[in-house]
């Protein structure tokens, strides 16, 4: 009898012992993820209020996605959408990568100054909200201060009542509940690169910023393509920051897709009319993920 | 990389004055659990409370039902990571060590099922717990979060058992064992540092939940998680800050612990197969 027979991955051999090991998971993902999303797709070809299980089915329509497309609110959230993760994303970035950077170098500390950049990670999103509702209260919030004392503005702003100023205040709390993610994801990236790498371009006579250029920055690429379709897709499905922060107002100035999903799910109990937007906000995610990651979405997993 | 001292100081200044802003929020929400009421309201603000508040703490441990909240929090992560860790071992296993037909396209679809938006998945089965009753029971919690976990640790258990070599139960099996005696006494106790830092993240991702626990648990206020409970904090007494800072605290100090003490296993899971 040789070892050979005992490799499991022999074709052939003990093929429903793999089987089996996988059903326990593939019958609770069908039960709870693949039969709910049949469901919805279904309830989003229906004029449908409150979503139960044994109510008659409604005839077929197209009549939610229709509505959809015509109507403004649908549109706004789009907007909305595009322009915080753009924001959002580009701001992650800059401070995630300058972060990272900055920590990568070999210091006295290092481990627990890496430690301490990535820390808003480990707030969770309720908890970031409370704290920058609190910064950006209009009566005592500390930002109000600060902008009268440098002189930005002489009186109190409401960040919550103004469009504009709700705006950013939801982006900034994103990015800064969103930055570690970018800085622990590239400090893995650079700790992949060999430290040969360096030295051999050193010998060759590269200028650091050279060696940055040439070295530092085609590594990173694979990690930083991933990790910015993780950061958008964070940003385009994220619920309870927004929700909880502002309720997607003033005047629907911060009303993503998402929240539009949900309000008119469980604000307005237009459950049909709300799949449909969920579905189409899942058709976003999918096709803007493949795009960006072509046949390197493989590299994902 | 040799430095200069003038040019370890500038990185130390760096650092120092970056840390300090990004890090601020932090101290600030510390600061203001603290304060009196007095202190937070006065202009210039006070950023050290002349007399710490630890009463602040007490105070709102006994008003509120935080203790009550926190605890079914971590029923529903306990409930939701043990139900996402059994079937994720066995389908981590299953796909690492057999090459089935239809398991790359079984492991590619879960993997899609990360970019779900949990506002979508949140209405049909908002209507399935309604059908058979769970509306307001932390069961709801434990499927729903499943949908959140199962996707990352069937695919980081899968890349912690790709780690392990196939001699050693081929070696188990040589000496008598059957393929399932294997797994459970070499593979998993081998597994083990990976099975905790799996279910760490997984711990996380449960703990940081709000859109599944607001829409199934709302009017069950004794089913509130900590996310929930504080929730409803915020606007009622909108002046209070001093005790909703305290409350964010308690849920927000057993993660910072865990980022703090554990945090290369979380990393671990969060960079896993990204770099590859």
């Amino acid at each position: 009898m040789s070892l050979r027979f005992l490799d499991l991955a022999r074709p052939s051999r003990q093929h429903w012992l793999g089987y089996l090991l996988l059903l326990p998971a593939v019958a609770l993902v069908a039960l709870i993820i693949v039969y709910p999303l049949f469901v919805s797709l279904d309830l989003s070809f229906q004029k449908i209020g409150m979503a139960t299980l044994n109510a008659p089915r409604r005839p077929f329509t197209l009549e939610n996605y229709g509505k959809l497309f015509t109507s403004p609110d649908f549109w706004n959230a789009c907007w909305v959408t595009i322009k915080l993760v753009v924001v959002v994303s580009a701001a992650c970035f800059a401070v995630g990568l300058g972060t990272a950077l900055l920590v990568n170098n070999r210091f006295k500390g290092r481990t627990l100054a890496r430690l301490f950049v990535a820390l808003p990670w480990a707030v969770p999103e309720v908890i970031a909200v409370v704290i920058f509702a609190w910064i950006f209260d209009s009566s005592f919030g500390l930002m109000n201060w600060l902008f009268i004392k440098v002189g930005i503005t002489s009186q109190m702003i409401n960040w919550f009542s103004e469009p504009t100023a709700a705006f950013w205040v939801v982006a900034i709390t994103m990015i800064w509940k969103g930055y570690p993610f970018v800085s622990i994801m590239t400090l893995a990236g650079l700790q992949s690169i060999p430290e040969d790498f360096y030295n051999a371009a050193k010998v060759d006579g590269a200028s650091a910023l050279q060696r940055f250029r040439y070295i530092t920055i085609p590594v990173l690429m694979p990690v930083l393509g991933v990790t910015l379709v993780l950061v958008i897709l964070w940003v385009f499905r994220d619920f309870s920051i927004i929700k909880v922060l502002t309720d997607g107002g003033p005047l629907k100035a911060t009303q993503t897709l998402s929240i539009m999903t949900y309000d008119q799910a469980f604000g307005f109990f237009n459950m049909g009319y709300a799949s449909a937007i969920g579905i189409v906000t899942l058709v976003l995610c999918v096709v803007a993920s493949l795009l960006m990651l072509g046949r390197k979405s493989q590299a994902m997993y | 990389m040799e430095r200069t001292g003038s040019q370890s100081f500038a990185l130390y200044v760096g650092l120092a004055v970056v840390c300090g802003i990004l890090l601020f929020p932090i101290y600030w929400l510390f600061v203001t659990a603290l304060s009196t009421l007095a202190e937070i309201r006065q202009l210039p603000p006070s950023f050290w409370p002349a007399e710490p508040q630890w009463s602040t703490f007490t105070k709102v441990a006994s008003e509120r039902p935080i203790l009550l909240w926190l605890w079914n929090s971590t029923l529903a992560a306990i409930g939701s990571v043990g139900l996402s860790m059994i079937v994720s071992v066995f389908a981590g296993y299953s796909l690492s060590r057999f090459s089935l037909r239809g398991g790359r396209s079984l492991g590619l679809f879960i993997l899609t099922a990360k970019m779900l938006p949990a506002t979508l998945l949140v209405i049909p089965l908002f209507g399935i717990f309604r059908s058979i009753g769970l509306i307001g029971s932390l069961w709801s919690l434990v499927l729903a979060h499943a949908t959140l976990i199962i996707p990352f640790t069937t695919w980081m258990l899968k890349g912690y058992f790709d780690t392990i070599p196939r001699e050693l139960e081929q070696a188990a099996m040589v000496d008598g064992c059957s393929p399932l005696g294997a797994m459970f006494r070499v593979v998993l106790p081998v597994a083990t540092p990976g099975l905790a830092a799996t279910a760490l993240y997984a711990f996380v991702l449960s703990w940081a939940d709000y859109a599944y626990a607001r829409t199934f648990l709302t009017n069950a206020q004794g089913s509130w998680t900590a996310n929930l409970g504080i929730t409803t904090m915020k606007g009622e007494y909108v002046t209070d800050w001093n005790e909703i800072s305290a409350a964010a605290v308690f849920i927000a100090l057993p993660i910072l612990v865990i980022y703090l003490f554990l945090e290369r296993y979380l990393v671990g899971g969060l960079t896993a197969g990204a770099e590859k």
